[in-house]
């Protein structure tokens, strides 16, 4: 259904659920379990959630080299991210604008130009089109190619080598959208001189549940170490102390950003820095603040969400039950394909000049604890295959509110805090859950802005970018 | 004697026996005693792979994989199981491996032979009726020691870039 506005209206019930669980997280802390495993929901939120926000594309060093390219998603629609003929980070709707055909078909590779194979009009990787077969013949001096190049993605920046897009003309810089969140980026981004690079490609496999589970989980769970991850709890790989979430912060920014940021429980012996090595450790003090500094000396594991879908992991890990623990770098895109099903990109990134012997411990600490085969994430890609197919049911959609009361009345925020956002004092919390769903729930009963309804509201911002690129 | 360099028909009988054991171990969770099979120097990697242009040489992405064990994480993999907190697999899967297209060839050390077969791995869980299936190629060394064969390496080409099941818990 739609409002004259071209936007989609949301249906009574739906506009009911959500406001009601506008009011109940803030008042009880609690969220509709509807919102997790709905068509409606779904398709809602396809153009109000990720219609609207930045979504992560690819890491620069994916595409370090003029012509690199990889294909990516926001939603269902899919852009090509390529470093232009000039060194330009764009991105492309992967779509010939005659009629709608991938003018790239591969995942990822290195090219000056994509050509269509329906009818073999061809774009420079800056997306403008400069070759039609047969254009004299066929469209006379009639066809004005400057006015067909390949759409842009709306609005594209770069934070610290990762490449954001977003589908709205209109929305706030990335730079203000990432807001408080940044001060925590940093400590992950920006630790070393060179910077990070992501090895390979990222693992990509299908769950069937719902990607906001993930963020959810990312954001703040600490909690479900101990039970979800229990086998690896008994095998040593985790702290075995229960409470060792309590030895943590649980900070949450503006726009639904939040993370955790977990050290070692009393008396026990782990290194400052997630045992980075020293020359990584002698850059991170160098380039990050003081109170950045500070924030990340004790540190074993930080876990975070970017809303909406980028997920950050960065943990000290054993690759197996007989050897000492090293840290890696994760991030994930919890990529939807539908109410009850996501893909899952998992990155392993890594300080581009950081010692070999490092970056081989790192890696084997990732493949065999994350990832698709990781002895860790396996047990978290079942539980919400699970939620997902329980709460998709009539009763359970109708009735249920998920508890998302920890920590109520037990902690106030923590004055101390040396980072910005708000910070409470142990990471056995839930208000990063709950600020996460509540601006999800906020974009969602949001309507559209107006617009001409012609389906062409981005073509302005469209040659805009263009325009500025040429310039 | 046989030697690795003469592959003979008792050669490729006894490799063809061995994965068939190996599969109906597996199949039936009997991962400790796969693990006897295994070699102290097992490399176990299943690559990465994307979809590039046929002109690529190679879709095999270098430097990550969907998993790359030795023997000490495989051990893990087992003890992890044999805890009662291995939710991934508890309940456990029901899983067929079928091995076919077996082809035996010399290894490169006198004492190895080179094994290829296809793998289809079919996969069902919980009381959904839905499956997952997996399809590869395995590349295996086997080393013979007293009393049959080792795993010492295998390398799991999987046929699709996004995996369509959610996790590879399962031994392939």
């Amino acid at each position: 259904m739609s409002d004259a506005k071209g936007g989609h209206m949301l249906r009574d019930e739906l506009r009911q659920t959500l406001e009601q669980g506008l009011r109940d997280v803030e008042a009880d802390w609690t969220v509709p379990a509807a919102i997790i495993n709905d068509p409606e929901m779904h398709d809602a939120e396809r153009e109000r959630v990720f219609g609207r926000s930045w979504v992560f594309l690819a890491h620069e060093s994916e595409i370090s080299e003029r012509g690199d390219y990889v294909v990516r998603y926001i939603s269902e629609d899919q852009f090509i991210v390529c470093r232009d003929e000039d060194g330009e980070v764009r991105g492309h709707l992967n779509s010939c604008r005659h009629r709608g055909m991938q003018v790239c078909r591969a995942e990822m590779g290195n090219t000056s130009h994509f050509r269509c194979p329906y009818h073999g009009w061809t774009y420079n990787n800056k997306g403008s089109l400069v070759g039609v077969p047969a254009g004299r013949e066929a469209y006379g001096n009639k066809l004005d190619k400057s006015l067909w190049q390949l759409k842009p993605v709306p609005k594209l920046d770069t934070y610290k080598g990762l490449i954001f897009g977003c589908l709205d003309p209109e929305a706030q810089s990335l730079e203000d959208y990432l807001g408080d969140m940044k001060f925590y980026l940093d400590i992950v981004l920006d630790r070393s001189d060179a910077g990070l690079e992501v090895v390979g490609a990222p693992q990509r496999w299908v769950v069937d549940a719902n990607w906001k589970l993930g963020a959810d989980n990312f954001v703040g769970d600490a909690y479900h170490t101990m039970m979800t991850h229990r086998s690896m709890v008994e095998l040593g790989l985790a702290p075995p102390d229960p409470k060792f979430a309590l030895y943590g912060e649980h900070v949450h920014t503006e726009n639904g950003h939040g993370l955790g940021i977990i050290g070692p429980p009393p008396g026990m012996p782990l290194p400052e820095f997630l045992g980075m090595p020293e020359s990584i450790v002698e850059q991170l003090q160098r380039r990050l603040s003081p109170e950045q500094v500070e924030v990340f000396r004790p540190v074993t594991f930080i876990h975070g969400t970017v809303f909406p879908n980028l997920s950050i992991g960065n943990f000290l890990m054993s690759k197996d039950h007989v050897s000492p623990p090293t840290s890696f770098l994760t991030l994930r895109l919890w990529h939807p394909l539908g109410p009850d099903k996501m893909e899952i990109m998992s990155f392993f990134l890594i300080e581009k000049e950081a010692p070999d012997w490092y970056k081989e411990e790192s890696y084997q600490a990732y493949v065999r604890t994350f990832g698709i085969s990781g002895a860790f994430e396996q047990d978290d890609a079942e539980n919400w295959r699970s939620i997902t197919r329980v709460l998709g049911a009539q009763y359970a959609k109708k009735t249920m509110e998920l508890n998302y009361q920890m920590g109520r009345g037990v902690y106030e925020p923590d004055p101390d805090w040396p980072g910005p956002g708000k910070a409470f004092p142990m990471d056995y919390a839930e208000a990063n859950q709950r600020n996460f769903m509540e601006y999800w729930m906020q974009l969602m009963v949001t309507d559209p802005a107006p617009h001409s309804g012609n389906g062409k509201v981005s073509d302005d911002a469209a040659a805009e970018t263009l325009a500025r690129a040429e310039a | 004697m046989t030697t690795a360099t003469e592959i003979t028909d008792t050669t490729v009988r006894e490799a063809t026996e061995w994965l068939f054991t190996e599969a109906e171990l597996l199949d039936a969770g009997k991962y400790r005693e796969w693990l006897d099979l295994v070699a102290e120097d097992l490399s176990y990697v299943v690559p990465l792979r994307v979809t590039r242009e046929r002109e690529a040489e190679t879709d095999i992405v270098e430097g990550l994989t969907l998993m790359d064990d030795d023997w000490d994480s495989m051990e893990m993999r087992v003890l992890r199981l044999e805890t009662e907190y291995a939710w991934a697999e508890d309940p456990p899967s029901r899983s067929r491996h079928f091995v076919t297209n077996i082809r035996v060839a010399a290894g490169e050390a006198e004492d190895e032979v080179a094994v290829k077969s296809n793998l289809l791995l079919y996969r069902t869980r919980g009381d959904v009726a839905t499956f997952d299936i997996l399809s590869g190629e395995r590349h295996d060394v086997l080393r013979r020691v007293a009393g049959g064969y080792r795993l010492a390496k295998r390398v799991v080409v999987l046929d699709q870039t996004t995996v369509m099941t959610h996790n590879l818990a399962l031994i392939m």
